[in-house]
């Protein structure tokens, strides 16, 4: 395009300014909300434990193997890998189905949707505000050329190929926001606080995790691991070691 | 663990607090951070920060952790009237808290009513039973009580369920060999080698245990850890060092008619008694002759 459009003062002032203040003010509402929803009480189970603490101990003797004699490491192995009732021997059939915990603990699958719900519902609705009172038009420049890929991107609600790509539609300002603002909420609530919508994603993909192929996994390493006790090479060593303070 | 940096740190402002440069609460927090065990600084400067009201408000809400540090350090120091008022507070702060309610049942503990410690500490864990804390101070109270056999049962139950806590293991190979029931430590020091495969002073205890066993092949084996100590310390460790003489005086012995002597082992030993005589030699020069009077009676032996 060969002329510039000439974007109002007023857009300035009604549309980028406060749609940027409003997501700030909701990111921190809603970090506040979802404190006050977190369940305070969070015991964890004693089997998890339990099996986390197996997990542990497993894999040490699996790195530090060789530190000990080589009787005291089968019978360990026997005791944690055998048939009948090693520890990390899990009985076919009776691995519980994570689908099947999370519906017999009512309070995990509570906990989940008040996650979602925090997360959802403020995100729907100031997606619909935004749609209805600023949808169709632009709301900024931005100072450089750009190249027609991020016309995706950046034009999100304007379907004319010939406005230049520099130009910034006003949903897609919402979603540069949205996605955007994590380092400025990380620097208002504090590292840790800040509400990572990503993050979230993250732990929810890996809820369904199944401690018992844990332990499996860790049988089966126990189990090809040959041990080569280390201690009959420390003799020599410790006799150079001696030569050279005797020197 | 504390490693060696963090503890040149932890000296360096222990010595800058010591000498009025100021940095209390830098200290406190470090202290806390690394677990060290300094109840007499920490209820020094804890209390001078408490006692001032405008440092202590300037902390915001680390104030109360500050009050329980405090309340804990006094306790270890045996004074009660501070851990009492500092619980107090807290108290009127977090009415409802757990964390003040242990620390209420560590106060009885320290007066020494051990029922009533027992049974609040019973309460606490009927609401969160794995609350690793109490477990073990309900162990330290049958130990305090000189019931070991009580001790020996509820560490059992914790290692149970904690079985990666390397620190309980090795109470419990404390707690066997004081009772001399060796085999039972040698597993236990088996476990604490497995988490922390090289530090020396686990490698040392565990020999000893295998040499007070006896027995060939516990001997042979104690002379390898033995010698895996000499190793990790670079020759430092004189215990170590008497090990390795006793342990091949007694395989000596017990091997004496079947001709087996291996010559790599005659020389360790040699090596460990010119090490030995030379550490004398430099350290205690007045009670060498006794050495070589000791070294000479194993040899005949």
């Amino acid at each position: 395009m060969a002329e510039d459009l000439v974007l109002d003062t007023a857009i300035r002032d009604w549309v980028l300014i406060p749609l940027s203040v409003v997501m700030v003010l909701i990111g921190i509402l809603r970090y506040f909300v979802s404190k006050l929803m977190r369940s305070t009480s969070q015991v964890p189970d004693l089997k998890i434990v339990k099996e986390g603490q197996v997990i542990i101990r497993a894999r040490n003797l699996r790195s530090a193997a060789n530190f000990i004699p080589p009787k005291s490491f089968r019978a360990r192995r026997v005791y944690f890998s055998n048939e009948e009732n090693g520890l990390l021997h899990v009985p076919k059939g009776q691995a519980p189905n994570p689908q099947a915990q999370m519906f017999s603990d009512p309070n995990m699958a509570m906990d989940m949707m008040k996650k979602n719900l925090s997360m959802i519902i403020p995100q729907t609705l100031t997606f619909a505000w935004v749609n209805f009172f600023f949808s169709g038009f632009v709301a900024a420049k931005i100072p450089f050329p750009l190249t027609q890929r991020f016309r995706s991107m950046l034009q999100n609600g304007i379907d004319l190929s010939t406005v230049d790509v520099s130009y910034v539609s006003s949903r897609s300002w919402y979603f540069l926001n949205l996605f955007g603002l994590r380092g400025l909420f990380s620097l208002i609530l504090g590292e840790e606080n800040a509400t990572d919508d990503t993050q979230r994603m993250m732990q929810m993909s890996g809820f369904g995790f199944d401690p018992t192929k844990n332990l499996g996994a860790e049988k089966d390493s126990l189990d090809i691991i040959q041990h080569d006790w280390a201690l009959p090479k420390f003799e020599q060593r410790a006799e150079k070691v001696l030569r050279n303070l005797i020197r | 663990m504390v490693t060696k940096t963090e503890d040149t740190q932890l000296n360096r402002l222990e010595n800058q607090v010591d000498n009025g440069g100021g940095g209390a609460w830098e200290y406190l927090c470090l202290i806390k951070k690394l677990k060290v065990r300094r109840p007499e600084k920490v209820l020094k400067y804890g209390l001078s920060i408490l006692n001032d009201s405008k440092k202590r408000s300037s902390l915001g809400s680390e104030e109360w952790t500050l009050y329980e540090q405090v309340s804990i350090a006094a306790m270890d120091c045996q004074c009660l009237n501070v851990a009492k008022d500092c619980i107090k507070v807290l108290q009127k702060k977090f009415p409802e808290s757990k964390r003040v309610a242990r620390l209420e049942a560590i106060l009885l503990e320290a007066k020494g009513s051990w029922t009533e410690a027992e049974k609040a500490y019973t309460s606490l864990l009927e609401d969160n039973p794995i609350d690793q804390l109490i477990h073990k101070r309900r162990i330290a109270i049958a130990k305090a009580q000189g019931d070991i056999s009580g001790a020996i049962e509820l560490l059992n139950k914790y290692l149970e369920i904690f079985m990666a806590d390397h620190d309980a293991w090795r109470e419990l190979a404390d707690i066997y060999v004081s009772l001399q029931m060796y085999k039972q430590a040698v597993f236990c020091y088996e476990e604490v080698i497995l988490a922390q495969p090289t530090v020396p002073l686990y490698h040392l205890a565990y020999a000893d245990v295998l040499y007070t066993l006896g027995g060939l092949e516990n001997l042979q084996t104690a002379k390898k850890y033995y010698a895996s100590t000499i190793d990790l310390t670079g020759g430092k460790n004189t215990r170590a060092l008497f090990g390795i003489c006793l342990c091949t005086s007694a395989i000596a012995q017990l091997s004496k008619g079947r001709n087996k002597d291996e010559k790599e082992s005659s020389e360790l030993h040699s090596l460990a008694v010119t090490a030995l005589e030379k550490d004398y030699k430099n350290t205690a020069p007045g009670k060498l002759p006794l050495l070589t009077a000791a070294l000479k009676s194993l040899k005949i032996s």
